[in-house]
């Protein structure tokens, strides 16, 4: 037996069968080498989404539950609210720190602070820029309080204490006027932004340009933040981002349609780029003639299908409303299905946040409808999305 | 003092070096996985720590195995006798690579597998208590993968006339 392994190995050219089995460990440490490397790098890629992932759907696992918001619905009144959000940890250091509203943004602004801190490095850009959705928030709350003459503690109800001008935030609230706001902004990004708007405000008065600037600044530069996927994760993170700019993009065009305005009204308020309507496509939106003929244009999209339903609604109603929840349901549907597509990626975190922003948004109405006179539990049932 | 090991030997050592580094390897990236899931989860809530710590705990096992038999292979190759027995064969060696390989490399995968189920159900319990039985049932399910080359890292051990 012996002998017949050594006849075999001689004739394959091998000098002795220590050369053979050096030889043969040669290749066996190759081959060895490809499987670990292979096998170990997609397992490495997961490993930066395990710990924010396991935070984020902890924090999932509290959002409400249906059952949740039918109890928060039969509330007699906004006091009952605030109790019942002071048995939830996450609303309850806000609570009694803030009224109803702001202490909502506060918890949904922590959230998103939260997702900028731990998210890996490689979507960590995106998520900070988004973060300046609340300096932006602050700053739009700031110049209408100023417009509206709100005295100090009413401007600072609106206030979100989040985002990287917390510092400055009491200064602006002091100003005198809504120029001298912009003036406080020197040293931040903002009053180049706004450089080219504020002579339309002190013609016009109107707050409108102002804050349609900053909105466009906001979404422009998130979707080039995320318009370079480096991988999967970030790839399904420009999808995200993409489609968020391209319903605010339509939710423009179609508003302005319904207004029977034209393509030189509307095109300093369009956001100049987006996702699946690229520059040339939304051009031909805002050149449209109506409603109907945006919807008609989409075609080949995957925001015509659900608009051409809404659209019935539209022609009994002729409210807008039908056409926003629709959109708003594909935005919600987009992160729900990357957040199940990407378990092990970034799909929980999108999730999350969209699942936080909706719980708030119903909450928000809840509040509301309690507010004002003449709305029963059910009704405002019927408005939560 | 000069020991003189012969290639069997030799052999054997690498079999029982490779057994217990896949196996560790494999097993350390697993852990890491479902500790940094679990300590994520803890963060969220301090009352995940016991179960967290089962859940990084799982994938500890798969080196387990690859250490009993690297510890097999170094005491029957005769590289702990210190040169008095006789050591093994040239086969012997090979058989032992062999098992070493089998363990090793299943302890690799079962590892890794092992880690990235341990660690989203430590995120599914933070999220619903209730899911921790069926989190370890499935977290179990990826361990046998390394019974199965621990079981044949035995049988070429047993038949292959080391042990």
């Amino acid at each position: 037996m012996v002998d017949s392994i050594t006849t075999i190995i001689t004739t394959l050219g091998f000098p002795s069968v220590e050369a053979f089995i050096a030889a043969l460990f040669l290749v066996l440490a190759v081959v060895a080498v490809i499987v670990v490397v292979s096998t170990i790098k997609p397992v490495l890629n997961m490993f930066p989404y395990t710990y924010p992932n396991a935070r984020v759907r902890a924090r999932t696992g509290r959002l409400f539950t249906e059952k949740e918001f039918s109890e928060i619905v039969e509330a007699e009144n906004i006091e009952e609210i605030k109790n019942y959000l002071r048995g939830v940890p996450d609303y309850a250091k806000y609570i009694d720190q803030y009224p109803l509203e702001k202490a909502l943004d506060s918890q949904l602004a922590e959230s998103y602070d939260l997702i900028a801190r731990i998210t890996p490095d490689n979507s960590k850009e995106v998520f900070n820029f988004l973060l300046k959705k609340w300096d932006i928030r602050n700053i739009k709350s700031i110049i209408i309080a100023k417009q509206a003459d709100l005295n100090l503690d009413e401007t600072l109800n609106l206030i979100v204490p989040f985002g990287a001008l917390s510092d400055k935030l009491d200064s602006l609230i002091e100003a005198d006027n809504v120029t001298e706001v912009i003036n406080g902004l020197e040293g931040t990004e903002y009053p180049k932004i706004l450089e080219d708007v504020i002579s339309t405000y002190n013609e016009t008065g109107l707050l409108l340009p102002l804050e349609s600037a900053l909105d466009k600044y906001l979404l422009e530069n998130l979707l080039r933040s995320a318009a370079t996927p480096e991988d999967d994760n970030t790839s399904l993170l420009h999808n995200y981002i993409g489609t968020m700019v391209d319903v605010a993009n339509i939710k423009i065009i179609l508003r302005a349609k319904a207004y029977n305005l034209k393509y030189d009204d509307i095109e300093s308020y369009m956001i100049s780029d987006g996702y699946q309507i690229r520059e040339w496509k939304l051009k031909e939106l805002m050149e449209a003639e109506d409603v109907a003929s945006v919807i008609s244009s989409l075609e080949g999209t995957s925001y015509a299908p659900m608009l051409s339903d809404a659209m019935t609604e539209y022609t009994e109603t002729r409210s807008m409303s039908s056409f926003e929840k629709a959109l708003d349901s594909h935005v919600f549907n987009t992160a729900k299905t990357i957040s199940l597509k990407n378990q092990f990626g970034i799909g929980p975190m999108i999730g999350f946040l969209n699942k936080k922003e909706r719980e708030i948004r119903n909450l928000k109405t809840i509040a509301r409808g309690k507010r004002e006179e003449g709305f029963s539990p059910s009704m405002i049932k019927e408005m939560l999305i | 003092m000069v020991v003189e090991i012969g290639l069997g030997t030799a052999l054997g050592a690498i079999g029982a070096g490779v057994a217990v580094g896949m196996a560790c390897l494999g097993s350390g990236i697993g852990q890491g996985i479902a500790a940094a899931g679990s300590v994520g989860a803890v963060a969220e809530d301090p009352d995940m720590f016991a179960r967290g710590l089962i859940f990084t705990a799982l994938p500890e096992t798969q080196a387990i195995y690859g250490f009993l038999i690297a510890i097999l292979l170094l005491v029957f190759s005769g590289i702990m006798s210190g040169g008095s027995s006789a050591g093994l064969t040239t086969t012997s060696g090979l058989v032992a690579i062999g098992a070493g390989s089998a363990v090793g490399f299943a302890g690799l995968g079962s590892g890794m597998g092992q880690g990235i189920t341990a660690s989203s159900a430590a995120g599914a319990v933070v999220e619903d208590p209730d899911m921790f039985a069926r989190g370890i049932i499935f977290t179990a399910i990826s361990e046998t993968q390394a019974i199965y080359g621990f079981l044949i890292a035995i049988l070429l051990l047993v038949f292959g006339g080391i042990l």
